[in-house]
């Protein structure tokens, strides 16, 4: 992750519409070599046709597309150096999983006994030895999806697309496969572009995760730096779970303190552009809300829902015709049950202030 | 209803309980009525190997065998393979020479002229049902009801012009001209055949293709064109059934060296002023149905297998 990392991948303003729908607008980001970079957001914001667009499969209206430095909007799919997992796994139906594995290497012509060695070690890598000589019909979700990756790693790509890979496997199976893809990484040190709309999987394995909103990059950075700074209240909403909690607020003079429904709050960031009177939205994660203790500024609430998820309870609680959704830990929630009053303190060093309008960070 | 359920069950009717293999019973009672539906194939072929004078004997002879006593033996008839050697070679007037009939030549005009052009409009066909499934043109659906709309019309109701046409341009009564009209009045149906397949094909496969470096030539012929391997053999199949069995045109567009068994059966029975032959026509018949059944014999595990079953989720 050094700053004189060669740049693997770089897209400059690039467009592409079907028909009359905007599928990536004026799209921008680029990657470092190695880096193991996230492309987040809902599903139809244009994370495919990204993908699709870098690997050669779509052309693109306008913009530039770099890989490794040479331009390649509009070069071949073959020479691009470019390999990708689809969500549907798009394996060779017809094709043994040996023959799924030499098929890529099969097109560049490489010799027959290379190839035998690399499918071999390909299986290896993936557990799948015993698997060679089945067709993917026969195999279970995990092990399609790992001969997907099998077969877009045996040729061993500069860049490694990733669309949603994880989406059709069970939840157990998401969760090692997670754990997998980082090792691979780890281990043969490509530089994978990983698109998902699943926020657990984009913070646990991004590096670096760009937030994707209309076809266009909204915000990217490490995983920290989307959780501690968000951009906008778009970014804010979709990165933490539970989401945040914005609250209607109005600047007062001083840039730090706001009128809210809850009562006067003062934060100690500052709002850099803005003018008193202004409307706000303050974002609250759920986490920096607590119990009050004896002594400490509270807001009264009430409790009005308990979902319990094991080691922690989600209470959302009502306050000043507000409902905050607060994190407990488990043991503390216990005892809780609706329509009890509850303190609440807000740790106010972790606000985020947004313009009501636009929604753009105030700080 | 109760009672009659039971009756059901004591018969070997199981109560409907996901899907299981079907008891004695069931299957016992699915033989029966297929057995119903095979009886008068069944019916040719014994009067293939029944004796000439018999052909229309009162009572009629059923059987060449009285299965262990089931059948009463004046039902039962001594089979031979007589009618067959006439097929090929009989004498035409009452107590003549041995003539050769001519149909060893008429089998290989049934079996090039429908094989040639079935498998011409299966690489045509499939080739269009490509283009038609993948690169759609403006109105493509337009196209293909276009393509579709040959097929409503009834041959006898085309086949004067198609007679003058070919008159005019000379290819009455050869091999091409007959070959030429049964790949065009094939592709309509093999065209909506195949694109059907082509249409379930995931798109993502082809594109994985892409990425691992095959042209569009290599997609089509080793990614999709082998996972609708089952629609080549169904449609090959349901086309020769099609084309071996036609006679208007075959009767109106052959000449004597084309012509094929439909039209040259029709001739053999109602020739000569002696009634009809009924054991000849029985004995033809037979013979002609045994190329059609073991094309469709060998290629059924393809006919029944979806080779996709299951590889893709959508």
């Amino acid at each position: 992750m050094t700053a004189s990392a060669r740049q693997a991948l770089r897209l400059s303003g690039i467009s592409k519409s079907y028909g009359n729908v905007r599928a990536l607008s004026n799209l921008s980001f680029d990657v470092p070599e190695g880096r193991f970079f996230v492309l987040f957001g809902p599903s139809s914001v244009g994370k495919t046709t990204a993908l699709r667009t870098i690997a050669g499969l779509v052309p693109t209206d306008s913009g530039r597309l770099e890989i490794f430095g040479s331009d390649m909007t509009t070069a071949p799919i073959a020479g691009r150096g470019v390999s990708m997992v689809f969500q549907s796994f798009a394996l060779y139906p017809h094709l043994t999983v040996y023959e799924n594995f030499a098929y890529p290497l099969r097109e560049e012509k490489v010799a027959r006994e290379e190839i035998d060695r690399r499918v071999k070690e390909t299986a290896a890598m993936l557990k799948l030895t015993p698997r060679l000589e089945r067709k993917p019909g026969t195999l279970s979700g995990g092990e399609q999806q790992r001969v997907a990756l099998g077969r877009s790693l045996i040729r061993r790509p500069k860049i490694l697309l990733l669309d949603e890979p994880l989406t059709n496997l069970d939840a157990k199976l998401r969760h090692d496969m997670r754990a997998e893809l980082k090792r691979l990484h780890r281990q043969l040190g490509m530089t994978i572009v990983y698109a998902t709309p699943d926020e657990l999987e984009a913070l646990s394995m991004g590096e670096e995760i760009a937030v994707m909103r209309d076809g266009a990059v909204v915000q990217r950075g490490t995983p920290d730096e989307l959780y501690e700074q968000p951009l906008d209240t778009y970014v804010a909403g979709k990165i933490g779970s539970p989401h945040m909690n914005m609250i209607k607020a109005t600047v007062s003079a001083d840039m730090a303190s706001f009128e809210t429904p809850l009562g006067k709050l003062k934060t100690s960031r500052k709002v850099k552009t803005g003018t008193a009177g202004e409307a706000a939205l303050l974002g609250i994660r759920p986490s920096d809300l607590k119990i009050a203790a004896k002594g400490e500024h509270a807001i009264a609430s009430t409790i009005h829902l308990i979902e319990p998820l094991g080691d922690v309870t989600v209470v959302s609680v009502d306050a000043g015709g507000e409902t905050l959704r607060m994190v407990l830990p488990e043991a503390s929630a216990t005892a809780m049950k609706p329509g009890d009053a509850l303190p609440v303190a807000i740790d106010t060093t972790k606000i985020h202030i947004f313009r009501a309008a636009s929604g753009q960070a105030m700080t | 209803m109760s009672s009659s359920a039971s009756f059901m069950e004591r018969l070997g009717f199981r109560k409907a309980s996901g899907v299981g293999e079907a008891g004695w019973g069931r299957t016992l009672f699915v033989a029966v009525i297929a057995f119903i539906y095979f009886i008068p194939v069944l019916f040719i072929i014994f009067t293939a190997i029944k004796p000439q004078n018999l052909a229309l004997s009162v009572p009629p002879t059923l059987s060449p065998t009285s299965f262990f006593g089931l059948i009463p033996d004046q039902y039962v008839f001594s089979p031979t393979l007589e009618n067959f050697g006439s097929v090929f070679s009989r004498s035409m007037t009452t107590g003549g020479a041995p003539e050769d009939t001519g149909f060893d030549r008429y089998f290989f005009n049934s079996i090039f002229i429908s094989s040639v052009s079935v498998g011409l409009a299966l690489i045509i066909g499939t080739l269009a049902a490509f283009g038609f499934s993948r690169y759609p043109l403006k109105g493509n659906d337009t196209y293909l009801f276009i393509i579709l709309t040959t097929r409503m019309l009834p041959a006898i109701v085309v086949i004067i012009p198609i007679i003058l046409m070919f008159r005019t341009v000379g290819l009455s009564g050869s091999y091409i001209g007959i070959i030429l009209l049964y790949t065009a009045f094939n592709l309509a149906f093999t065209i909506w055949m195949m694109k059907s397949f082509f249409d379930e094909l995931s798109l993502d496969v082809e594109d994985a293709a892409r990425i691992d470096g095959s042209s569009e030539v290599k997609v089509f012929f080793k990614i999709c064109l082998p996972q609708v391997v089952a629609g080549l053999a169904a449609t090959f199949v349901f086309g020769l059934i099609l084309t071996w069995n036609e006679f208007l045109f075959a009767l109106l567009l052959s000449g004597a060296d084309t012509r094929t068994v439909p039209v040259a059966m029709n001739q053999a029975v109602s020739s000569g002023g002696r009634g009809t032959d009924w054991t000849l026509l029985a004995a033809i018949e037979t013979l002609f149905l045994i190329p059609v059944f073991l094309v469709t014999f060998f290629l059924q595990n393809h006919l029944l297998r979806g080779v996709t079953f299951g590889t893709v989720k959508r």
